[in-house]
């Protein structure tokens, strides 16, 4: 009777998740996490500690922009990992993208939805000119470096030399030293960490801790979903440009070309890592902006989000078009391949997932994320001696 | 007899001839590609989605031009980027700039071009 009552019980619990060897390297080449930090050979202060201080202040500091309106935490929130909850971020005014999250930052070789920057501190360089967001000038920042006696020692200490006469200068080093605080922002470990390195190890216990329904939702991720083509490694992107089907269509009869203009604007640029700035006398950094193909099939790609944070950084996609986790998973589940763009992927076929796949790849997403960013605003003073 | 001296003419005339030099590739081990008029040997370091890479590579006999470029078919698309070859001399190369961006089923393509025609050598490899 005992024997027929425990074969009734294990008959009604669904077996426990199990994964084959391809699959637990798949899982694998997800981590470890966090990554060991790298400095940034294009930026000569990158990993200095002087300079960390000094971007971390600019970050906060709104005179960096016109009329002392914003700074660059009014779209990069720390208490909201370091986006906005917005659909599409408003600086000065609204502009045409969701804002990213600049958490894990450094790991990427482009930058911007529309990778038009080949470096973190060219990517910063953008918003403080762009009358939309921050509507600066290079003679204003370095105004304000060169008048306000506490950043001018600040900047002294970070770059061992006072602020250049060249306005154009000032303005790349304080790019620069934003950049060298944004490297710092790590996200966490997260439930997903737990379990691939206990999957790793072989550790029984930990490998039970990963509720069921996450783990079939990463066998959707690795397997009939392909979700890892793109997002792959421990920051779950391959940092590059796709068109995934996501309308790009700012508002009738304007559109946004993407990854198309992204190139067009990088190639343009005397901040690429071709020009003058670049700290890496090798030009080793600038393989990437010397090779790169502009092609027709760019219009309208974007670059592929890491998936660190996700279910901390709603709305989603490039125009903050999809409100939660959930509605990401419909988008590729029932995405139609005639509405696909001509040149989207080829790959891109509708998941067509039931009611509990879904929910099981959300668990899966919502597993990658931490308990929240770990930073805590600090009140600056003017102590600099 | 005659047909004799005949032969041993002929045996001498290729013992006296230049023998074509042998295709190879210094510095290590090389893949193989072979078409009807030509062969490439290549060598890569060990390829990872998203890494730059070079392909050092050798085309026998030197062809007019090559080129070499990525393909994913069941993508439809290729590389993100576009590489440089640079002719080192003796018929090697090195081409600079690749970038494979994504993991699945890739074709490294040698176009070689000599005499009017162009061949394409295709090395298949799949990335995890």
């Amino acid at each position: 009777m005992r024997r027929a009552l425990l074969v009734a019980l294990f008959a009604a619990v669904p077996a426990a998740f199990a994964f084959n060897d391809a699959e637990i390297r798949a899982i694998a080449s997800h981590g470890p996490w966090p990554p060991a930090f790298r400095p940034d050979p294009s930026n000569r202060v990158s990993g200095n500690r002087d300079a960390i201080d000094l971007g971390e202040r600019l970050f906060f500091e709104r005179r960096l922009s016109a009329g002392g309106a914003v700074s660059c935490s009014r779209c990069h929130v720390p208490e909201r990992n370091w986006t906005d909850g917005e659909v599409r971020a408003r600086g000065l005014a609204l502009v045409d993208r969701n804002a990213p999250s600049v958490a894990n930052v450094r790991l990427g070789h482009w930058f911007g939805w529309d990778g038009a920057h080949d470096s973190l501190w060219s990517q910063a360089i953008r918003p403080i000119l762009d009358p939309r967001e921050m509507g600066a000038s290079a003679s204003q920042v370095a105004r304000f470096v060169r008048v306000d006696a506490d950043y001018t020692c600040r900047y002294r200490k970070a770059f061992g030399a006072p602020p250049s006469p060249s306005d154009e200068a000032v303005l790349v080093d304080v790019a620069k030293a934003l950049a060298a605080f944004q490297e710092t922002l790590a996200s966490g470990r997260t439930p997903f960490d737990e379990y691939r390195d206990a999957l790793v190890k072989g550790d029984a216990k930990g490998i039970a801790r990963y509720p069921e329904t996450a783990k079939r939702g990463l066998a959707i991720f690795i397997g009939r979903g392909s979700c890892n083509v793109c997002h792959i490694g421990p920051a779950f992107t391959n940092g590059e440009f796709h068109d995934t089907g996501v309308p790009f269509f700012i508002e009738p009869g304007r559109v946004d070309p993407g990854r198309y203009e992204g190139i067009r604007k990088l190639l343009a640029s005397r901040f690429n890592l071709l020009g003058p700035y670049n700290d890496d006398a090798t030009r080793g950094t600038a393989t990437g902006t010397r090779h790169v193909a502009l092609e027709h099939r760019n219009f309208g790609e974007f670059k592929t989000p890491s998936l660190r944070n996700l279910a901390l950084t709603a709305p989603y996609m490039h125009n903050g078009r999809l409100a939660t986790l959930r509605a990401v998973v419909d988008h590729y589940s029932t995405l139609s391949p005639d509405r696909l763009h001509s040149d989207g992927e080829a790959i891109l076929k509708p998941l067509r997932l039931s009611e509990a796949e879904s929910r099981d790849l959300v668990a899966f997403l919502a597993s990658l994320s931490d308990g929240g960013s770990a930073y805590r605003r600090k009140a600056f003073a003017a102590d600099c001696r | 007899m005659m047909r004799w001296l005949v032969g041993a003419a002929l045996v001498a005339h290729l013992a006296a001839a230049p023998a074509a030099p042998a295709c190879d590739l210094p510095g290590g081990s090389a893949q193989k590609l072979q078409s009807g008029a030509h062969t490439v040997l290549f060598r890569t370091a060990p390829l990872k989605v998203g890494e730059h890479f070079a392909v050092d590579f050798a085309v026998c006999p030197p062809p007019e031009s090559v080129r070499v470029d990525a393909w994913m078919p069941e993508h439809r698309h290729g590389m993100n980027y576009r590489p440089e070859v640079r002719a080192l001399g003796g018929g090697r190369y090195r081409a600079e700039g690749l970038m494979l961006h994504m993991g699945g089923n890739w074709e490294l393509v040698f176009e070689v071009r000599s005499g009017g025609k162009t061949e394409r050598l295709t090395h298949r490899m799949q990335l995890e």
